[in-house]
């Protein structure tokens, strides 16, 4: 039975599954646009209504339930446009649970898709024509799999012929004839941002985890049916397709989307976008912001109007008051309102969204001891050298509860103190996908004295991340435990990234590398990767050439720049007695400038 | 925007002299013959590096197009070569 907020955050979404959102949207606004994508320079490419979308979303889904039961998988791999909605929602209909993926990058021999597929088990992979038939590369070839069938989404005239077969119209099912309506506890998707290379996690969002944090994200943010998003985040991450594309739909508000190549290349078309269709809501990683600033030319801003954009949101990496402080200035010659930067927090083990701030209010800064936050307190500067500031990820949404625990002793800590973030509520997800040590370790935890809460209170989420809340409520994330590396939004395993160093030469140690982040002032965190080399190579190697080389593969193969790579003599790296690399241990050696370098 | 045609040496060093000042790490060897992710220039910074190199040439290029042709040697030769290409060839 679910718990009473459960229940309450379902009555408030109003609906028992993104199929009747579907349906309701489809009836309510037929002829309103959902979606406008703009092509890679700018000008509209496509776009689709309401009752257009869920009538290809129906054709697809008749196409889907001849092949797949429904609780079976099927891989979603398009990129940003109408293709991937029509192929999102035909899931949702026929039942089919959708697993959306980043499309192998041309470059990379080894990605995060092959163990996804393994993990998944797929019965069906969706992509448009052009790519199944090879416009991007052996697409097929690369995510082979037992019994997996590629579907083309755009395949009109097959959708249409099938669907003429489709049967009678059954009252309650989600497409006339072919599929049971899902239920709120039925899974809608798989998103795969957890977990490393070799061993990924697909997070289980169920229906209604999704309803509970768009009504949680609708009421925090303060969006209506005329909240017009704008946004360039791929579609495969938590941000992009549910803080964007799903909650825009929520709205039935227009959401106007670009590649996030088109805004890596040329910044100024999403702020030229959102100008353009006076837009209320446009985000992303911290990094997006900063790039805004770096590309700046005043010549390209010429007739773009920002006063129409009342919520910028930032999240999916540590948001940094340099950055806030530097978007403002620029962009206040050109309507933009500094209350408009909106911080916030979030995870796919949450559904997306954990806290966020309050509608125009403005970003919370609170300078803090920097000394004291590497050994995880929260307190004063103790003068200007030692400040530092830190802004505030908002509170917890409406429904949800976040608590501050002792890591170790699982205790409840007080205003100001830092521990890790825990999170309760309806947006919480089920666990990883057949995986029972992993959900065991993260979800369902409890807080010491309070086991025999229920409710919701019987399992918290385990974040991760540390962090502190003030007595305003106002969430502050500090650092984390966990050991992720999390560059422009993208999480990344150190495990990965030694093992594509490792594999560069044979001079270099298996198990003998450290990949770990360090930040300096409020700069971003950067990639340090140190490489013990094999004793009987050490004096005959080219260590320069071979750096190159472990650069190269690092790129290629997990598209972030290491900022330092340093070779180190044959066991400098601490270990623990049972021989695993240290990264903590061997970061403040770095740090220290006392590893033993080659 | 680059006088006419440009040749195979010029669209080079002009390459050459972007990368280093992007890259700007004494430590790393910028030159025709490395890769692109040798030199360290990710997806992203290579995607504006082809916004800039278009720019100058007055002439459109792919964002993939330093996965087809992953060093500023083979970037430059396909530039002159390419069929009715931007700034392409004697005229």
């Amino acid at each position: 039975m679910p718990a009473p907020t459960d229940r309450a955050a379902r009555a408030a979404a109003g609906f028992a599954s993104l199929a009747e959102l579907i349906h309701h949207r489809a009836a309510a606004q037929p002829n309103d646009r959902a979606y406008v994508v703009l092509s890679d320079r700018g000008p509209e490419e496509s776009d689709i209504t309401f009752a257009e979308l869920e009538r290809r979303a129906a054709a697809l889904a008749r196409r889907l339930a001849a092949r797949a039961a429904p609780g079976e998988r099927a891989l979603l791999l398009c990129p940003t446009g109408i293709e991937f909605m029509v192929a999102f929602f035909g899931c949702v209909l026929a039942g089919v649970v959708a697993v959306p993926m980043m499309l192998p990058r041309r470059q990379s021999a080894r990605d995060a898709s092959a163990g996804i597929v393994r993990d998944c088990a797929p019965r069906l992979a969706l992509a448009p024509r052009a790519l199944i038939d090879g416009g991007r590369g052996d697409l097929v070839g690369r995510i082979a799999a037992p019994g997996l069938e590629w579907l083309a989404v755009d395949d009109a005239q097959a959708g249409d012929a099938e669907s003429d077969a489709g049967g009678d119209e059954g009252p309650g099912s989600a497409v006339p004839g072919v599929a049971p309506a899902p239920s709120g506890d039925d899974l809608a998707l798989l998103q795969y941002t957890s977990g490393s290379t070799s061993a990924p996690k697909g997070v289980m969002v169920s229906h209604a985890n999704l309803l509970a944090n768009l009504a949680m994200i609708k009421t925090a943010f303060g969006n209506t049916g005329r909240s017009t998003h704008v946004s360039w985040a791929p579609l495969y991450h938590d941000m992009g397709l549910i803080i964007n594309v799903l909650q825009s739909f929520y709205l039935g508000a227009l959401c106007v989307l670009l590649a996030p190549v088109a805004f890596i290349q040329r910044p100024p078309i999403w702020l030229r976008a959102i100008s353009d269709y006076r837009a209320e809501v446009a985000g992303g990683p911290n990094f997006g912001f900063d790039l805004c600033v770096a590309r700046y030319r005043a010549e390209q801003m010429e007739g773009i109007d920002l006063s129409s954009w009342k919520l910028a949101f930032n999240g999916a990496e540590p948001v940094r008051a340099e950055t806030i402080r530097r978007f403002s200035d620029t962009f206040a010659p050109h309507g933009f309102a500094p209350a408009t930067i909106y911080p916030a927090y979030g995870m796919a083990e949450a559904t997306v969204l954990i806290s966020a701030g309050r509608r125009g209010a403005g970003p919370v800064m609170r300078p803090l001891s920097r000394d004291a936050l590497q050994r995880h307190r929260a307190l004063p500067p103790l003068d200007a050298g030692d400040a530092q500031t830190v802004v505030g990820c908002g509170r917890a949404l409406a429904g949800e509860r976040i608590a501050i625990v002792d890591p170790a002793s699982r205790e409840r800590l007080g205003a100001d103190r830092v521990g890790e973030v825990w999170v309760a509520g309806p947006n919480v997800a089920g666990g990883y996908w057949r995986n029972a040590e992993a959900s065991d370790a993260v979800f369902g935890a409890r807080i010491a004295g309070e086991e025999n809460a229920g409710g919701a209170d019987a399992g918290w989420l385990r974040t991760g991340d540390l962090g502190f809340i003030d007595v305003a409520g106002e969430l502050f994330i500090t650092g984390r435990i966990k050991e992720v590396v999390i560059i422009r939004g993208a999480n990344h395993y150190p495990q990965d990234i030694e093992d594509t160093a490792q594999s560069c030469d044979p001079a270099l140690r298996r198990n003998g590398g450290a990949a770990f982040t360090v930040t300096e002032r409020d700069e971003p965190e950067k990639l340090i990767v140190v490489q013990e080399v094999e004793r009987t190579e050490r004096h005959r190697i080219a260590a320069d050439e071979i750096i190159g080389r472990i650069r190269e593969a690092i790129v290629r193969e997990h598209e972030i720049v290491p900022h330092q790579i340093a070779l180190l003599r044959p066991g400098a790296l601490p270990k623990t007695t049972s021989g695993k690399i240290q990264r903590g241990r061997a970061r403040e050696l770095w740090l220290a400038g006392s590893l033993d370098r080659l | 925007m680059p006088p006419g045609n440009l040749t195979e040496t010029e669209i080079r060093d002009w390459c050459i002299d972007y990368v280093r000042r992007t890259v700007d790490d004494p430590s790393i060897a910028i030159g025709p013959d490395a890769t692109f992710a040798q030199m360290g220039l990710d997806s992203a910074t290579s995607a504006y590096f082809v916004v800039e190199l278009e720019e100058w040439l007055g002439s459109e290029l792919e964002p993939e197009v330093v996965f087809d042709h992953p060093t500023i040697a083979d970037l430059a030769r396909f530039i002159v070569t390419r069929p009715g290409g931007g700034n392409a060839g004697p005229d």
